[in-house]
């Protein structure tokens, strides 16, 4: 079953976003934010409009119900502001609507790369670097999105000095005229030569590489032809109004063998009981933060191991770049961690609870009640499967539940085929006794089952954050419990009749009788 | 048998019955009076260790990229004296990689120059000795301290993982209001209550700050005689100072278009200092060229002006408001938010008319001010977890509710008996005492060990709700054992009742210890500890509920004896059952979809009235038998 640590919760939800450049909040307030807040309250399923007055531009965020489904609510909005075009005010940019989906994936794992400390890269190549990788871990099934956070894009940059600019006459204007003028995109011309063969040709972007714009002429002053570069410095490098910016701040190590520092072992000192104080950290250096996100319903476990190997294979080549990564967050991992854990502790609970039994109802008995409920939780867990959900902590918690529920329906046929044994067994067949024991408490066992699934279907109807939370417990609970009385009435006695030592206790029990006899025969001798 | 001796002794006599239902109920009564006298706190979902945090850092609406660098690598060079930090991603202008904490406090909306956002990893929690929220807890005050002052109005928050379904912050204050000033006022009010209070911290405003800006305004005569156009103004301004690329060129090697950005380097761009002269002097040295080809000086066709900025206007579900956040420190957020709560009525009385909102809903914290001057009203309303909470808690005690209601029609069709019904629901909804009063062990016991206070929690309502199932059915059990006892060997009731008491006792035990057993690991749990503390010591206050005080129920209960009429009407079909059929099993789902529909006990059988002619019908028959039967002892005489 697909692993996750978190049940993912649906939250559906939007924002659309009006700018009108130049106008204050205020005015923003009653032209656009105010008209639009409207127009969404009509919409069905809508729990909260917030809206927000900026300069320059409003935005209104939409928030659904919580379980209300993505697609038709994005659908929904989208509808609903493309009727509404109409009514837009004059001087307004066309509407941007963003569904929440695009933002709202968690990543489940996230890596940082970096330039290693002495080694020569910039930005923009190590950018170009992680792009690659970047397509590489795209194209990994179940992979739904990654993204890179920290970016910094090439680009070609000008900076105008204005004093040189007065100085050769020449306004700004002129100078990003002379540049759009030069560097356009056309596509190739095919065309018939007089032979009827076909032809190509086309005009080249002008601004090929960084001297392509140094050498480009803006003006002419007194004669002589004045270049870019005369006016400005004129750089290859990166988006410098981009003030996005992405850090990283690491123990010495972490790059090399993370895992040692996460268990804390370089902090031991040979012989010492108390760890190192004092850890060392690699200056500060920029970074690139790759996140990768998963399908709804997808294994995170599987996913993140996947994303890390491919991580790992462009190591040696990464390093080579002169590029180092962390891997700043692992979702699988905890995801495994948390159902590992769990999984676990379910097995310790059957264990125990079948060592309990054991002096209560002998080691045959306790054993059957033992093989019930491993029973009950598979074919729980084959339902939750068929039904399409993933195993995560709440359904784990769900199962941790039930266990203490389902194993009551075992026990108490259990214990009263044992108890009937024990009473009748010279009396009467083992089959008879083993089905009149289970028919005995049929009913109130039947009631209590009831009672207890009655109790937890109502939680299915709470509602919010929590409500979808907890689902996996309402879900699962019920169906464990059903199964249980299945289990309890069907494979019990069965199971009960197969395993158990008849003969042993009948020979206990006669004895006992034996020996109740005679002293009631030598009771009566005395007395006699 | 010693217990059943025991417990006939409690039967038999009136005195010894009393005492026992006297116990029980104040042992109720007690445990539901430690919940107002906080001797146990209640709180939506405790905190977990997390081998991360995040801090979020807002500096003043108008501050650069460079002063919020300053604060982050600030709080970087004071977190680096921590060993179990293994590493810092700091994020500028931007939210880190969303998490379950960041989707819903906004983390990925975050784009201005005064947000960033630090995501702090830490040592394995299996490896390390100081839980994550302690880490945030001892961290804190030392961060705020020397940070949070190098540039005012500058917000750090400490966002740890939540264990649960996440909220934009553990106690949300919003401020409805519809004048702008009122509200300002209002929420730094709030603010101030709020930061005074004691256990609450991290306490954020989400309004802009007002700051100057300047606003170069066209002289429209100067523009026209020049020839210029304000359109052209206003694009060279941009493109000088802000820059814009201009075009962009493709890339045969790339994925990416490559722009091509052009701005005023940086000596004739940054303005020196914040007067209105500096920004002259850099605007005089920027020309424009009109159409004739002349260069005229920018400075010659606007005026500069001072103005304050106009504050972003935020608004939900059509009102204009203010948030105020707070977080709690390692409290649950209920008391703080009372306290605060209490403070605002009392404090804010001299500039407002306070009173609270009448009515029992989720709203229910809400108050009303009303300005004593302007008369104006503002609405105090409470939101983040306490009002998750609420609703939280409110849809759980409707399945609570819903579930008793369903429990108790389910009862009442298997046992056709209101008094029968109603101690399967008294033992089961008994639970509670075992509840509160674990809730209150657990709480002792961990402020011993670990210091950490254990509360109630939604998960320990749900294993609350799931108990009364599990108590249930050892009261089942018991009377259909002590019934069947009575009418198939014809004991006398409270020896009946005894003796089955004795007899389940050994499967009521097991089945608590099973449970006990069973929830024993999830006990250790953060979130689901206080199902598995319900679970546990529920089912202890259960096992001892079924064992002394539904027996005692029992005794007193009328409904419990044999009834005489029903063996009289029952006997034909008594015989049949017992000799054809062994499997009451099936039988007893027929009579459940069919109740049987004969017998006339006078004391309690709601359900069947239903069918007043069958009814009739049967009184009939019986009235004839009767008269048959005394006629033939009449004509046998």
């Amino acid at each position: 079953m697909p692993r996750e640590e978190d049940p993912q919760i649906e939250v559906s939800g939007g924002a659309v976003m009006v700018a009108m450049p130049g106008a204050t909040p205020k005015e923003i307030l009653n032209v656009i934010v105010k008209p639009l807040e409207r127009r969404i309250r009509e919409i069905k399923g809508v729990e909260h409009v917030y809206g927000t007055a900026m300069n320059n531009f409003g935005i209104v965020n939409v928030q659904y119900f919580i379980g209300e489904e993505r697609e038709s609510s994005n659908l929904k909005l989208y509808d609903k502001v493309m009727q509404n075009m109409d009514q837009l005010p004059k001087g307004t940019m066309p509407p941007l609507v963003k569904p929440f989906d695009i933002d709202i994936d968690i990543p489940i794992l996230t890596a940082a790369f970096y330039q290693l400390p002495n080694a020569k890269i910039d930005t923009v190549k190590l950018y170009k670097t992680i792009r690659e990788l970047q397509q590489e871990i795209n194209a990994l099934d179940n992979v739904s999105k990654t993204t890179l956070k920290g970016v910094k894009r090439p680009q070609f940059n000008l900076l105008v000095d204005i004093g040189k600019l007065a100085a050769y006459h020449i306004s700004l204007g002129q100078v990003a005229h002379a540049i759009k003028s030069i560097s356009t995109n056309a596509p190739m011309i095919d065309t018939e030569n007089n032979t009827g063969k076909l032809v190509v040709f086309g005009v080249e972007n002008a601004i090929d590489t960084i001297d392509d714009l140094k050498e480009l002429i803006i003006a002419e002053y007194m004669g002589s032809p004045i270049y870019l570069k005369n006016i400005a410095d004129v750089e290859y490098s990166y988006d410098i109004q981009n003030y996005q910016t992405a850090l990283i701040d690491y123990q010495m190590g972490m790059s090399t063998e993370p895992e040692k520092i996460k268990k804390n072992e370089h902090r031991k000192r040979e012989g010492k009981e108390e760890l190192k104080k004092e850890v060392s950290f690699r200056p500060e250096s920029e970074q690139i933060t790759m996140t990768v996100s998963k399908l709804k319903g997808t294994n995170a476990v599987l996913i993140a191991e996947e994303a890390i190997e491919k991580i790992q294979e462009a190591k040696e080549e990464l390093r080579h770049a002169g590029v180092g990564f962390i891997i700043t967050r692992n979702y699988g991992v905890r995801a495994d961690e948390a159902v590992n854990e769990l999984v676990h502790h379910l097995e310790i609970t059957i264990f125990i609870i079948m060592l309990i039994l054991i002096p209560f109802l002998g080691l045959r008995e306790s054993l059957v009640v033992t093989i019930a409920v491993s029973m009950i939780l598979a074919t729980t867990l084959f339902i939750a499967q068929l039904t399409g959900q993933t195993i995560n902590r709440i359904t784990l918690f769900a199962f941790l539940l039930s266990l203490g529920l389902i194993v009551d329906d075992a026990i108490i046929v259990i214990e009263n085929i044992h108890r009937r044994l024990h009473l009748d067994i010279d009396k009467k067949s083992v089959d008879e006794i083993i089905v009149q024991a289970t028919d005995e408490i049929g009913p109130s066992t039947n009631i209590a089952t009831i009672a207890i699934i009655l109790t937890m279907v109502p939680m299915a109807f709470v509602g919010g954050m929590m409500g979808q939370f907890m689902k996996p417990i309402p879900l699962n609970v019920p169906v464990g419990l059903a199964v249980s009385l299945f289990v309890a009435y069907v494979f019990a006695p069965y199971l009960a009749r197969k395993f158990i030592n008849f003969k042993k206790i009948k020979k206990e029990v006669l004895a006992h009788h034996a020996k109740a006899h005679e002293e009631k025969e030598t009771n009566g001798e005395e007395k006699a | 048998m010693k217990f059943e001796q025991f417990l006939l002794r409690i039967l038999e006599s009136k005195r010894n019955r009393w005492i026992v239902i006297g116990l029980v109920l104040l042992a109720l009564m007690g445990s539901v009076m430690m919940i107002p006298t906080k001797l146990v706190l209640a709180k939506m979902l405790p905190g977990k260790s997390a081998n991360t945090f995040s801090i979020y850092i807002d500096t003043a609406t108008n501050a650069s990229i460079k002063e919020i660098r300053e604060v982050a690598q600030c709080v970087v060079q004071e977190l680096k004296k921590e060993p179990e930090v293994t590493d810092m991603e700091t994020f500028l202008g931007q939210g880190a990689p969303l998490d379950y904490a960041g989707l819903v406090k906004g983390s990925a909306f975050k784009r201005f120059q005064n947000q960033a956002e630090i995501v702090v990893n830490l040592t394995d929690k299996k490896y390390r000795d100081e839980p994550s929220f302690m880490m945030v807890h001892r961290i804190r005050p030392r961060i705020q301290r020397t940070c949070g002052s190098l540039y005012p109005n500058t917000t750090i928050k400490f966002i740890e993982m939540p264990s649960g379904p996440p909220t934009l912050a553990t106690i949300v204050v919003e401020v409805y209001a519809k004048d702008d000033k009122m509200l300002r006022k209002t929420a730094q009010r709030v603010a101030q209550i709020l930061g005074e209070t004691e256990g609450l911290v991290d306490i954020d405003i989400m309004l802009d700050d007002i700051y100057t800006t300047y606003m170069l305004s066209p002289n429209k005569e100067k523009i026209i005689r020049s020839g210029l156009s304000v359109d052209q103004v206003n694009k060279i301004i941009y493109l000088g100072f802000k820059g814009m690329p201009v075009a962009v060129k493709n890339t045969k090697d790339q994925q990416d278009q490559v722009p091509i950005f052009v701005r005023l380097n940086d000596d004739s761009r940054i303005v020196t200092g914040e007067s209105k002269a500096a920004l002259e002097k850099k605007l005089s040295a920027l020309r424009l060229m009109n159409q004739r080809g002349m260069m005229v000086p920018l400075i010659e066709v606007v005026d500069i002006k001072k103005r304050s900025s106009s504050p972003t206007i935020f608004r939900k579900d059509l009102k204009n408001l203010a948030i105020i956040t707070a977080e709690c420190d390692m409290v649950s957020q209920v008391y703080p938010l009372l306290d605060a709560r209490e403070k605002m009525l009392e404090m804010m009385q001299d500039e407002y008319n306070m009173s609270k909102v009448p009515g029992i809903s989720t709203f229910m914290f809400d108050l009303n001010a009303v300005d004593k001057k302007t008369d104006e009203p503002v609405l105090i309303r409470w939101a983040g977890e306490m009002k998750v909470s609420l609703d939280t808690f409110r849809d759980l005690g409707g399945a609570f509710i819903a579930a008793l209601i369903l429990m108790f029609l389910l009862m009442v069709v298997y046992y056709k008996s209101f008094a029968l019904s109603g101690i399967v629901l008294a033992g089961s909804f008994l639970s509670i005492i075992g509840v509160i009063v674990g809730h209150w062990i657990t709480d002792k016991i961990s402020l011993a060990f670990a210091d950490v206070n254990f509360f109630l929690t939604a998960t320990s309502l749900i294993g609350f709700i799931s108990l009364m199932g599990i108590s249930a059915r050892g009261s089942l059990l018991l009377i259909d054992f002590s019934r069947s006892l009575m009418q198939d060997e014809g004991m006398e009731k409270n020896h009946a009742i005894a003796r089955s008491t004795a007899t389940r006792a050994k499967p009521i035990l097991m089945t608590a210890v099973a449970i006990i057993l069973g929830s024993l690991l999830l006990s250790t749990d953060p979130i689901f500890g206080g199902l598995g503390i319900a679970l546990i010591f529920g089912s202890i206050a259960a096992t001892l509920v079924a064992l002394f005080f539904i027996p005692v129920l029992m005794s007193n209960a009328k409904a419990m004896d044999p009834h005489i009429e029903e063996s009289l009407c029952h006997d034909d079909s008594e015989e049949e059952k017992k000799s054809g059929r062994i499997c009451v099993l099936t039988d007893n789902i027929k009579e459940m979809l069919f109740p049987p529909k004969e017998c006339n006990d006078d004391d309690n059988e709601p359900l069947r009235h239903q069918d007043l002619v069958t009814k009739f019908t049967d009184i009939l028959k019986n009235l004839l038998r009767q008269i048959k039967e005394s006629l033939q002892k009449w004509r046998k005489k």
